[in-house]
């Protein structure tokens, strides 16, 4: 470009500048009003609108229902509730399918073909019992639930319910400094935590948003969910008479859910007065018109968009994490295997809170699947505590048909009743695995914020189980 | 193109002319950029253009990522960018100045605005914005259907005719309208119809001065620029991308493109 | 004392020895570090306080140089011998004056410190009574590079949340005419352009009283005890010190705004108003959201539904129902109020 060329355009944007204090800082907002003016004045000589408006009155009348001091709130326990029970309920029986078919059929069969070709018994190990098991653990587990669980809650999404629900319940997130749209966002992270972080870009407003990503973590995942009930059937439920084992196990779950609410908010709370202070906010909420949900389309989209990318992305994870968990039950050093030395180290730290050294490991090699943390915890339990004759082998994650026969081989490992409480408060509070922490990554596009949601849950995770553990020993 | 011979053969598209192409083509004769309010249906538009299937939720902002598909209509390849839903293009977030720098700097053939008919004047803003930066724009009123079931009836010809851009009433959901939107869209593109959008709002005195001085410095330095007192205006907004663009020339060459419009037409085709 | 012992404390001490002589890093560089600064910091509010004197044509001495930096003037002496030296100020007598380099530094510092305002205004939720108290620190502490990138990133802001202009990069500052509120005879309206945000005890009476730039006054009687406007239809009696501090426009007779000035949030369900104006303590993000849902003057809106516990109300505006926060709708004013037809 010339010289010239640039003098004049230097030229024209200092012109600009001294313009700009002499038309003042309203000026933005007229020029947006006398948009809206032009805008008003052609629309009203090209829209007619007749008397007659009969689906606006439905919109208006089901908008009163659902929003009403005395029915709003019954009916969105009653939908959640159910969209909750029809997907553990009917996921049951596809899970139970996947799992004969990948776990024990499909198995054995790889292991009898690695027979078949001489492969190597350590490469054979390495990948049908770790690699392999882990992927078909993760898919048996998180497929069918998620495949329902999405799905229902895209329709409710597409009817254009879930505003509303935000709308009621905006008052609570709003004394928490959040937005109510984090209650959707929350209950997709029943479904799954990587889910519920990219559905936090509904919200529009910086802070909120990062608050809602945070804190995403407190709503335990589908792969958190069976963790949760064993455990409580098997350590919590046992100590009620038995007719009553089954209602004090699934209040023992509620309360673990009510639990993370309860962080869900003092978290959010702590963050938009600290660290997000100055974080810019805004609310707002558009309350769409309800619209017939296209069934069979959000069949597709959701199950592609949501389902089965989230899947692959906890697939591709879980197989190196199933290579680790079977290397460090199988390398030996100096007799022991490394995952003996390091059950042995943790041991102490893990008893100090409550828990145990087997855990713990379970917990860090199973960073990248929530699913595969009690097949590693079983698998690990009976490696250290050498039994014979329960499970696959060193390496080999499993699971037992009856809680009661896990619970035997537990207290064989020398669990108690604070293991297993401190093992389901510990499942709630710790850092979200590695397919959400990626996707944390990848929505706020920060490092450090990436870092606090990581290292904020497992902190408090580890401060909660040590206050239980001392008061516990301190009372009992 | 690769399989228009099959296509053809199928009595949906025979009559419309239209080659879904999916998410590539090879080459690209025009190219459309999709604007719109958040849930307006802008997705459907899209989906219904290409065969793609992006989702389209009930919930303000769905489309985060841009989208790109492509289809072939009366033997020429349109290559569709679908931008973020934005309510206004004069803010500073960042969906509004993707969809405001791909309408300026990257220059489509057309610009397709995706009004919702029930909430006409609200869209409208975004609509008047659009046709302040762009003269090649075709504005789609999108779920006429359900207007009409609250009642409301758009007249598009008289639309038509205070905006300046042809107007094409749609249903995308149930496909109706799409013919005459894709015969608008290829008008527009070709130059066959040549658009004379509506422009200035009224401006008190004061701004009314200070935009006048401006468009007298901006517009003989820059003969062709289709949108001076637009440019001018966002110099007043203070807007870092449009500075940056006159420092950096690049206002200049498009400037320099709109005076040699055939050029322009024809690129790509090479 | 065992080999192994000489050695830890051999480490211990040059560990000890490095973080208190480490240069840029260590104890004492940071202390040289921190004395520079508080000398900058001097040297940066003397140019200020000069400038602001001038700018309202008043003349600096030793006396008030002292008083508004708060020390002794014997060290103002050399603080002002070493502002002579380096060229920023003349002296002719006791009267000090700022050379034109002295001026388009001390416009450089009020333009970091405009300028941080208004990203704490626009982009933050701090607090207003800390935007000053902020700004001053920060105005020492960022680079040029760092204002040119604020101001980028802010979109050039033309005026500070005060209503003070901010300088152009290049030092320049339009005049302004302005009168202070006093000035005003009874009767007369004027729109309010700037609220002097020092002293700050006064900043926040002022606007613990309402007063906020752009906001319309009419005079109703001025006597030496106190001063009584009319604004917003309330009446306001301020103190004739305070009134010294709000600078005024006056309006010509057509452009005065008159009628109801109830908000949104007063809208019961079911009833309709035209939106006469937004606060313009709804700033930044918040303000441009509004504005985009089509909270705009002259737009009609209905309150159409409250939620479960009333807040917030879901509106009707412009063919979308849009819900907002109370402390949203008490921002947005708005007349002719009519019930649902």
């Amino acid at each position: 470009m010339s010289q010239n060329v640039q003098a004049k355009a230097e030229s024209i944007i200092t012109r600009a500048r001294g313009l700009r204090w002499q038309v003042g800082e309203a000026f933005h907002d007229r020029a947006i009003e006398a948009l809206y003016e032009e805008a008003t004045h052609i629309a009203g000589r090209s829209v007619t609108i007749s008397g007659e408006r009969p689906r606006f009155n439905f919109d208006r009348t089901l908008d009163r229902l659902l929003t009403s001091r005395w029915t709003g709130f019954p009916i969105m326990v009653l939908l959640l509730a159910a969209v909750f029970w029809i997907t553990i309920e009917l996921a049951n029986i596809p899970s139970k399918m996947i799992a004969g078919l990948l776990l024990d059929t499909v198995h054995p069969a790889l292991k009898e073909f690695g027979t078949w070709i001489q492969m190597p018994s350590w490469l054979s190990g390495l990948l049908f019992d770790g690699m392999y098991l882990a992927a078909a653990w993760v898919i048996s587990v998180m497929l069918p639930p998620m495949a329902i669980f999405f799905p229902m809650f895209t329709l409710l999404e597409d009817f254009g319910y879930l505003p509303r629900v935000a709308f009621n319940l905006d008052f609570l997130f709003r004394k928490a400094g959040a937005h109510g749209k984090q209650a959707l966002t929350m209950v997709m992270g029943y479904g799954c935590n990587a889910a519920g972080v990219v559905a936090a870009r509904i919200i529009d407003s910086p802070r909120e948003r990062l608050i809602a990503i945070i804190t995403n973590n407190f709503s335990i995942c589908n792969g958190r969910w069976p963790t949760q009930i064993l455990i409580a059937t098997i350590f919590i439920g046992a100590l009620a008479p038995p007719q009553l084992a089954g209602v004090v196990s699934a209040l023992a779950v509620v309360s673990v859910v009510l639990i993370g609410v309860f962080f869900m908010f003092m978290v959010s709370w702590g963050l938009s007065r600290t660290v997000l202070r100055g974080e810019g906010s805004t609310f707002s909420l558009e309350l769409p018109p309800y619209r017939p949900p296209r069934i069979l389309q959000t069949l597709y989209t959701s199950v592609i968009d949501r389902t089965l990318i989230v899947l692959w992305r906890a697939v591709v994870w879980a197989v190196p994490a199933g290579a680790l968990i079977w290397l460090v039950s199988n390398i030996h050093i100096g007799g022991r295997s490394i995952a003996e030395i390091v059950v042995g180290g943790l041991d102490p730290v893990g008893m100090l809170i409550g828990l145990n050294g087997v855990i713990l490991l379970a917990y860090i090699i199973a960073i990248p699947a929530n699913e595969i943390v009690i097949p590693t915890v079983l698998m690990l339990t009976v490696l250290v505590a050498k039994m014979t004759g329960v499970g696959g082998g060193s390496g080999v994650m499993f699971e037992l048909d009856s809680a009661e026969a896990t619970a035997s081989v537990l207290q064989a490992g020398g669990w108690t009743v604070l293991t297993g409480v401190n093992l389901m408060l510990f499942s709630l509070l710790h850092n979200p695995c590695s397919t959400t922490i990626y996707t944390i990554y990848k929505e706020t596009g920060s490092a450090k914020w990436t870092t606090v949601a990581t290292l904020l849950p497992v902190v408090l995770g580890l401060v909660v189980c040590f206050l239980v553990a001392q008061v516990w020993r301190m009372v009992g | 193109m690769a399989y228009p011979e099959q296509c053809e053969i199928c009595p949906v598209n025979r009559g419309s002319k239209l080659v879904k192409l999916g998410e590539t083509s090879d080459s690209t004769d025009y190219v459309i950029a999709l604007a719109g309010n958040p849930n307006v249906g802008k997705s459907t538009v899209f989906n219904n253009l290409t065969g793609l299937r992006q989702h389209t939720g009930n919930w303000p902002g769905k489309t985060v990522t841009r989208a790109e598909g492509a289809f072939s209509y009366d033997g020429s390849n349109y290559k569709v960018v679908d931008l973020p839903g934005t309510y206004s293009l004069m803010s500073t977030s960042t969906d509004e100045e993707v969809a405001r720098d791909f309408i300026l700097f990257g220059r489509p053939d057309v610009a397709v605005v995706v009004m919702d008919a029930t909430r006409l004047e609200r869209n409208l803003n975004l609509v008047l914005q659009v046709l302040e930066i762009t003269d090649k724009a075709v504005v789609c009123v999108n779920l006429v259907d359900e207007a009409e079931r609250k009642g409301i009836t758009i007249d598009d010809r008289s639309l038509a005719r205070e905006l300046g851009v042809p107007v094409v009433l749609t249903a995308a959901r149930i496909g109706r309208g799409i013919p005459e939107l894709l015969r608008s869209i290829r008008d527009v593109a070709t130059g066959a119809l040549v658009c004379k959008p509506r422009r200035g709002w009224t401006e008190d005195k004061k701004v009314k001065s200070a935009l006048d001085e401006l468009v007298a410095l901006i517009g003989p330095e820059y003969p062709g620029l289709p949108n001076v007192r637009w440019v001018a205006l966002r110099l007043l907004e203070g807007d870092q991308r449009i500075i940056d663009a006159i420092r950096s020339g690049e206002l200049k060459s498009l400037a320099l493109r709109g005076e040699h419009g055939e050029e322009v037409i024809s690129r790509g085709k090479e | 004392m065992t080999p192994g012992e000489m050695l830890i404390g051999g480490i211990g001490l040059l560990v000890a020895a490095a973080a208190l002589f480490w240069p840029d890093r260590g104890l004492l560089a940071r202390i040289r570090a921190a004395k520079l600064r508080t000398d900058q910091v001097r040297v940066e509010d003397a140019l200020k306080h000069l400038y602001d004197q001038e700018s309202k044509g008043l003349t600096c001495t030793l006396d008030s140089i002292a008083r508004e930096l708060g020390f002794p003037s014997k060290d103002d002496t050399s603080l002002v011998a070493r502002l002579e030296t380096i060229g920023l100020l003349t002296r002719q007598g006791n009267v000090f004056r700022l050379t034109p380099e002295g001026r388009s530094y001390a416009l450089r510092i009020i333009r970091v410190h405009r300028l941080w305002e208004r990203y704490l205004a626009d982009e933050t939720t701090v607090s207003e009574s800390d935007w000053h108290i902020e700004a001053e620190k920060q105005e020492h502490l960022i680079t040029a590079e760092e204002a040119a990138a604020l101001d980028r990133r802010l979109g050039h802001p033309a005026y500070d949340p005060h209503g003070d202009p901010i300088p152009s990069d290049s030092g320049e500052l339009p005049e302004v005419a302005w009168k202070t509120l006093t000035s005003l005879k009874e009767g007369e309206a004027a729109g309010i352009v700037h609220i002097e945000d020092e002293p700050p005890a006064h900043y926040a009476q002022l606007v613990a009283q309402g007063f906020y730039p752009g906001l319309q006054v009419r005079m109703i009687e001025q006597t030496s005890e106190r001063i009584t406007v009319e604004a917003n239809g309330n009446e306001i009696a301020l103190a004739p010190v305070l009134a010294a501090n709000l600078s005024v426009v006056p309006l010509p007779a057509g452009e005065q705004k008159a009628g109801s000035f109830r908000t949104l949030a007063s809208l019961r369900p079911g009833e309709r108003g035209v939106v006469s104006g937004i606060s313009p303590a709804c700033r930044g993000l918040q303000r441009r959201r509004l504005m985009d849902l089509g909270v705009v003057p002259g737009g009609v809106i209905e309150s159409e539904m409250n939620s479960v516990t009333g807040d917030p109300v879901a509106y009707s505006i412009r063919g979308a129902t849009i819900a907002l926060r109370r402390q949203q709708a008490e921002m947005v004013f708005i007349e002719e109020i009519e019930g649902r037809e």
